[in-house]
């Protein structure tokens, strides 16, 4: 009970229901007002001449003459239309077509409406009292309860129209209730199923505009939440594989050292490559938090205004070098103003990552072109593309997960986050990283909106 | 040199402390806030080297903007585990001058000990750096080896600069990372070493005593002597 109490269909219905009697009342109570004002003024009114005519009569021909005109009236009268009684001073009838003075008036001069208790008379009758001169009595009554099927009937009218609008009212909240219920209970069994680990169920879209709406947006949360539950349990597997590699070395190293108690000279060189062992764990760790940092995205708030090609030319400074030493054609272009809202540092590592990546898999005397330009939409396009054998269509989609490496790259140092953190550095961004084919070799572009270089510094 | 080491964790302190001394410089050790700053108040040091978490009441960014408010410049070098950019630039903010990450390698540390100890010499006002016989004019950026002039692209300038200015001193890839091409990621191949071996070429011909000492396990040293 409790429940239908505080549900809020239950509560709006209600809700709307009184206002119903209210607006009802609101129309009902001027009009019944006016109805009776209007009548009863009239009735009165005729009352009143009727009275002052016999008045006159009395003026005119004494009580015999009165006595008479009434009896005559009586006489002529539809029965029961008009009340008449003329008495003495005492109350004695005199004439009229009412047996005595009903005890309930009081013999004052005026105006009233009164139920006598008159047996075999209209038990509703609205009087007028004159005092004669003499101290004669004159009551002029008119029945009233002509009216009184009228009355009835706009007071079973406004008691039937409450009613409706009770019952309609009710009804319909509970209806709704339970509509509203159902759908509510749908969401709710959806989400337990969810909680329960089910993650791939969805809330279901039909039904009314507003729930599809709440349904579709609860979906969307939900394909969210799956997609990053899955980067994570991912990610712990992948860290939990990729560290247990050096870990397990690192082990079998230390144990192996404690066990043959080699001659100090091979003793040392085992302790740093046991030390070797541990910075690769750690470098792994460092690519993590920094993944962690850029993902939270708190570097935004330090965006300033950064011109991409200067970041990408320093970088490609820092690595002709290795370039040279490796006897690989290495290539820088730019053209045009590219400045964006960002982040230098962030874009100097994302851009040296990517030629990182290039230069580790092209082959001696190989390619690599780095080239920043704006596009006609205005964003800025930093792409490193190179002649090495490239990502094989099924990895592509892969390639930015955490830890992934392909096939070729599987001997070759690296912790297989770097393109995660050129992803990660793009969506910081407001842009994204795509991987194309170069033909032969991989072009990696970052594609930066400048929407945002306005509010830079 | 003198060294306070203010440092909560034993074993963290033990390594560096033992390595400090068997580096030649007289070390004292700290292992809380309260006296740490106690110490480093009461006694000049030529170098502080501050974990940055104490215990103690006070921690490490504490202590320096103590010291830094009652006008002790003694240079500091922040340990720290805590890497990302943030954290480091409120370090270096708060009055620190060097900010180290653990896990580090001792190697690391010394070297940025040792730089750190020679800041206070002031080397600002110098115009002409010498080594032996390598001469680098910073007015004319003119560099010379005896009587041949060497052509330095301005990066290599800049790594040279910082090489010659930290003669006899070892100085890291990273401190070299840092200080030439203002880098605080970890590239992934040591392109460094190929800076440093394309300088070498210019400045040692196969006839001249070489220059930059690679130091194992560290980094690099510049020196006249081999």
């Amino acid at each position: 009970m409790s429940r239908l109490i505080r549900s809020s269909a239950l509560a709006w219905a209600l809700g709307y229901v009184l206002m119903g009697l209210a607006a009802l009342a609101a129309f009902a109570i001027p009009l019944w007002y006016a109805w009776n004002v209007t009548i009863r003024t009239g009735r009165e009114e005729i009352l009143r001449d009727d009275a002052q005519r016999l008045t006159e009569v009395f003026t005119r021909e004494g009580v015999a003459g009165l006595t008479a005109h009434i009896n005559a009236r009586v006489g002529m009268q539809i029965a029961g239309e008009r009340t008449l009684l003329l008495t003495d001073s005492a109350y004695h009838p005199l004439a009229g077509n009412l047996a005595a003075w009903p005890q309930d008036i009081r013999p004052t001069p005026g105006i009233r409406a009164a139920l006598p208790d008159l047996p075999g008379q209209p038990t509703r009758t609205l009087f007028v009292e004159t005092l004669l001169p003499g101290g004669y009595h004159l009551l002029v009554g008119r029945d009233l309860s002509r009216f009184l099927p009228l009355e009835q009937r706009f007071t079973w009218g406004l008691i039937s129209a409450v009613t409706f609008l009770f019952v309609v009212g009710v009804v319909g909240a509970l209806l709704i209730r339970r509509t509203l219920l159902a759908r509510v209970q749908g969401i709710g069994q959806a989400v337990s199923a969810i909680m329960q680990g089910d993650l791939r169920h969805r809330l279901p879209l039909g039904g009314s505009e507003e729930f599809a709406t709440l349904s579709r947006t609860l979906n969307g949360m939900l394909d969210h939440i799956e997609h990053l539950i899955s980067g994570i349990s991912n990610v712990s597997n992948s860290i939990a594989h990729d560290l247990r590699t050096p870990l397990a070395e690192l082990r079998s190293r230390l144990e192996e050292l404690a066990l043959t108690r080699p001659p100090s000279a091979e003793a040392f060189a085992e302790i740093e490559a046991a030390v070797a062992d541990v910075d690769r764990v750690m470098r792994m760790f460092n690519a993590l938090l920094r993944l962690a940092e850029i993902d939270s995205g708190a570097r935004r708030s330090g965006f300033v205004r950064v011109d991409a090609a200067a970041v990408a030319a320093e970088v490609v400074e820092y690595y002709e070098p290795v370039a040279e030493q490796k006897g690989v054609v290495f290539s820088f272009q730019s053209a045009g103003d590219a400045a964006v809202a960002g982040d230098p540092v962030l874009l100097a590592q994302a851009v040296s990552n990517l030629i990182d990546n290039s230069l580790k898999c092209v082959s001696e005397r190989g390619a690599i072109s780095v080239r920043v330009g704006r596009r006609a939409d205005g964003a800025v396009e930093i792409a490193v593309a190179d002649d090495g054998p490239g990502i094989a269509d099924a990895d592509k989609p892969k390639a930015t997960e955490r830890f992934f490496r392909g096939d070729p790259s599987r001997g070759t140092p690296g912790v297989g986050l770097g393109l995660s953190i050129v992803d990660a550095v793009a969506k910081l961004h407001g842009g994204v990283l795509q991987l194309l084919d170069n033909h032969p070799g991989l072009k990696a572009q970052m594609v930066l909106p400048v929407a945002a270089l306005r509010a830079a510094p | 040199m003198k060294i306070l080491v203010v440092e909560d964790n034993e074993r963290v302190a033990r390594f560096v402390t033992r390595g400090l001394r068997e580096a030649g410089h007289t070390v004292e050790h700290a292992n809380n806030g309260r006296d740490g700053l106690f110490i480093a108040a009461s006694e000049p040091y030529d170098v502080i080297v501050l974990d940055r978490m104490l215990p103690g009441n006070i921690d490490g960014l504490g202590i320096i903007e103590a010291l830094r408010k009652s006008g002790n410049r003694t240079p500091i070098l922040i340990l720290s585990a805590l890497n990302n950019v943030d954290e480091r630039i409120k370090g270096l903010r708060s009055g620190g001058d060097d900010y180290l990450t653990k896990p580090f390698a001792f190697g690391e540390l010394l070297a940025r000990v040792d730089a750190l100890g020679r800041r206070s010499v002031d080397h600002a006002a110098e115009r002409l750096l010498q080594v032996g016989d390598l001469r680098m004019d910073l007015l004319s950026r003119r560099v010379t080896r005896g009587s041949r002039t060497i052509n330095l692209q301005p990066r290599e300038f800049k790594l040279l600069e910082y090489l010659m200015r930290h003669a006899n001193q070892v100085v890291t890839r990273t401190m070299l990372l840092e200080a030439v091409w203002d880098y605080n990621f970890d590239p992934q191949t040591n392109v460094v070493d190929v800076h440093i071996s394309k300088l070498r070429q210019k400045l040692e011909l196969d006839t001249e005593r070489p220059l930059v000492r690679t130091v194992r396990n560290a980094g690099y040293m510049m020196s006249e002597h081999e």
